[in-house]
């Protein structure tokens, strides 16, 4: 109530002037304030001062601005105060899933032992079919190191494209919690839970549909409501945060800024990611915060100056809050290619030694339909578990040699193999050729000094 | 330096910094000091913007600044093209771009209006989530050339296509060149579709509508 009362009576101001008269100078300024600069030597800092002075810039520019609501056309702004008790407030730990498998997710730091939570699957990626969802899906919740998982994008009901905003999207989105929960009993583990709730419902009106009991989604799990880049949200949006909180659901925002854009280099767009954790917590009322930094040109998230503003915003959360961050990993490269899997490691290494947990993996952007498999996700999370307790400068050398591997191949990445091309779907094993690349990468890792423990 | 050099030298920069007013003022002199309008948009506001654009392809400019610099850039234009010759006004492909229904992502649209617009097309921006029907209203009011369609949610393809369609059931499909882009789109989605083109960048849709506008002549 107390956001949309402030979405009703905040500043008027025109989209334009919001992004260009308000969010551009007030993020210069800021910037003036900390100083960082991205450096290609050092893509994971070690320098706690930095990313102190990054998350202190960084909630003096969320109060400076607030968050621009494109239905009323006003800003929903909190003073530093209020900032401060919402960060102070916010959940230090959430409990997820149900029964055997229920998990805690808690907070980390750099360099810290804790395990990061690993809610892992397709990133919300497409597939054509409720045969592959289902498939892929069970095999996800077969991975043990699987924490929470992330279930596909329908593409199809019924044989018809699933539109927004239609019944199609509803009939998607509640089939979508169906199939989602009956995987993963088949997998054995019913009580895991799915935390990209609900990957096909992008409206409010199908989210809202789907969220009824007999479907199978619980208040366990947990719920996306996204922020539209950058620092904006509008009614649809509110209104899944509103549903969600009376259920007493989990809440995820999500946050994908776009570097290049309207924040700017990687200095500006580490410091605006971090000001979405304000959003987060104020405006969508948020349990955890998934962060899907992308690349204007390439939308994937693994090339330096990625890897470094991932590292830049993880510290300055993670040092200064006990907020639940997640970063979400895009690769430029598809399913079953040795590069998917090098883009991989340097962004799970980095965001792990960083201070954060991770959701993985949209494979080649996310974009190409049936273009995933269970092997990916299954590697980051073993990633993830060998990356905890690294010592920032050492994964620095590790994501370094990683990114030399790959970042010549970015901008013409391949799109990798459709999961039923690469698979047998009969009995969820993987080709001869999948496997070798899989080994071959870990072994290459290994060489490189990172010890897995799986 | 020659005082009417001047003039030009610092309404190219006054593109190139976004700043509206000065590009304003600037012009004003232009007039007042008899600088000739056509010198004054082919020396200063398209070299100023065409600088920004390749900035911004370097990642050495961003978002902001670049829909700064065009919208200095149109307001020079509006001051200067009333006092060109009718025969002498440069032509410039005619682009409508927005994002189709149900989509209120305008990120990717509004980086590629602003590239447009910095590589000399005339683009009207019809904002995000836009009726198939409203895309072609507006072609038709302004003469188009291109349609251009942006979609970042597997969900809301479909919309591009209805444009196809759209102009099709009207007859005018071969009137204009609809390209496609957005997170989801792809160069088969784009032939299934029936669309002219597809982009997987900003940067590549700006190449792709001088080559269509190149072809369309």
């Amino acid at each position: 109530m107390n956001v949309t009362k402030r979405a009703l009576t905040g500043p008027i101001c025109s989209e334009r002037d919001f992004d260009q008269r308000i969010f551009a100078p007030k993020l210069a300024e800021a910037l003036k304030q900390c100083e960082i600069k991205f450096d290609p030597d050092v893509l994971i800092p070690s320098d706690d001062g930095t990313a102190d002075d990054l998350f202190k810039a960084a909630m003096g520019f969320y109060a400076d601005v607030g968050t621009y609501c494109l239905d009323t056309e006003r800003i929903i702004k909190f003073d530093e105060d209020e900032i401060k008790e919402g960060l102070r407030d916010a959940p230090s730990q959430a409990v997820f899933g149900e029964e055997l498998d229920a998990g805690v997710l808690r907070p980390r730091q750099p360099e810290s032992r804790e395990l990061p939570w690993c809610f892992i699957g397709a990133g919300g990626a497409p597939v054509s079919s409720e045969e592959i969802f289902l498939s892929l899906v069970q095999a996800y919740g077969e991975i043990n190191l699987a924490d929470a998982v992330t279930t596909p994008e329908l593409t199809m009901i019924d044989g018809l494209p699933i539109r927004v905003q239609t019944p199609l999207e509803i009939f998607g989105s509640i089939r979508n919690a169906i199939l989602g929960r009956d995987a993963l009993r088949r997998a054995g583990r019913p009580g895991l839970p799915i935390m990209n709730a609900l990957a096909t419902a992008a409206s409010d009106t199908a989210l809202i549909a789907a969220l009824q009991p007999m479907y199978g989604l619980r208040p366990s799990d947990g719920y996306f409501v996204a922020t539209m880049a950058e620092l904006k949200t509008n009614y649809e949006l509110m209104n899944k945060a509103c549903v969600l909180t009376t259920l007493g659901a989990r809440i995820g925002t999500l946050a994908g800024c776009v570097m290049g854009g309207y924040c700017g280099g990687p200095e500006g767009t580490a410091l605006t990611v971090t000001a979405h954790h304000a959003h987060g917590i104020l405006v969508n009322q948020a349990t955890y915060h998934l962060n899907h930094p992308a690349h204007m040109k390439y939308i994937s998230n693994s090339s330096p100056e990625m890897l470094w503003l991932i590292s830049m915003y993880a510290q300055a959360v993670s040092r200064n809050t006990h907020l639940l961050s997640l970063n979400l990993n895009y690769t430029s490269a598809g399913s079953a290619t040795d590069m998917a899997l090098y883009e991989i490691a340097a962004q799970v290494i980095t965001a792990v030694v960083s201070g954060v947990s991770i959701e993985a993996v949209g494979l080649a952007r996310a974009v190409y339909v049936d273009h995933l498999t269970p092997i990916e996700p299954r590697f980051a999370a073993e990633v993830a578990h060998a990356a905890a307790g690294l010592k920032r400068a050492d994964a620095n050398e590790i994501v370094k040699a990683l990114v030399k591997k790959y970042v010549h191949k970015i901008p013409n990445a391949p799109a990798g193999q459709r999961y039923q091309d690469c698979f047998d779907m009969r009995t969820g094993k993987p080709s001869r050729e999948c496997v070798e690349t899989y080994t071959r990468v870990k072994n290459e890792l290994e060489d490189l000094g990172l010890g897995f423990k799986y | 330096m020659n005082q009417k050099q001047d003039v030009l030298d610092r309404l190219r920069a006054a593109v190139v910094a976004g700043d509206e007013t000065k590009v304003k003022e600037i012009v004003q002199e232009a007039i007042r000091e008899n600088v000739d309008p056509l010198e004054a948009i082919e020396k200063s506001l398209i070299p100023g913007i065409r600088e920004v654009g390749e900035k911004f392809e370097r990642m050495e400019l961003f978002l902001t600044n670049m829909m700064l610099s065009a919208d200095a850039m149109k307001a020079g234009m509006s001051l200067l093209l009333p006092r060109v010759p009718k025969d002498k006004i440069p032509k410039r492909g005619t682009v409508v771009a927005g994002t189709v229904k149900g989509d209120i992502h305008e990120i990717g649209k509004n980086v590629l209006a602003a590239l447009l617009t910095a590589n000399g097309f005339d683009v009207h921006d019809i904002g995000c989530d836009v009726q198939a029907s409203a895309f072609v209203r507006k072609a038709e009011e302004v003469s188009a050339d291109i349609i251009a369609a942006s979609a970042l949610m597997t969900t809301t393809l479909p919309g591009q296509k209805d444009i196809v369609d759209y102009l099709k059931s009207m007859g005018k499909r071969e009137k204009y060149v609809v390209i496609v882009g957005g997170g989801p789109t792809t160069a088969e989605w784009a032939e299934d579709i029936g669309a002219d083109g597809y982009a997987e960048t900003a940067v590549d849709g700006v190449k792709l509508a001088l080559r269509k506008l190149q072809e369309k002549k």
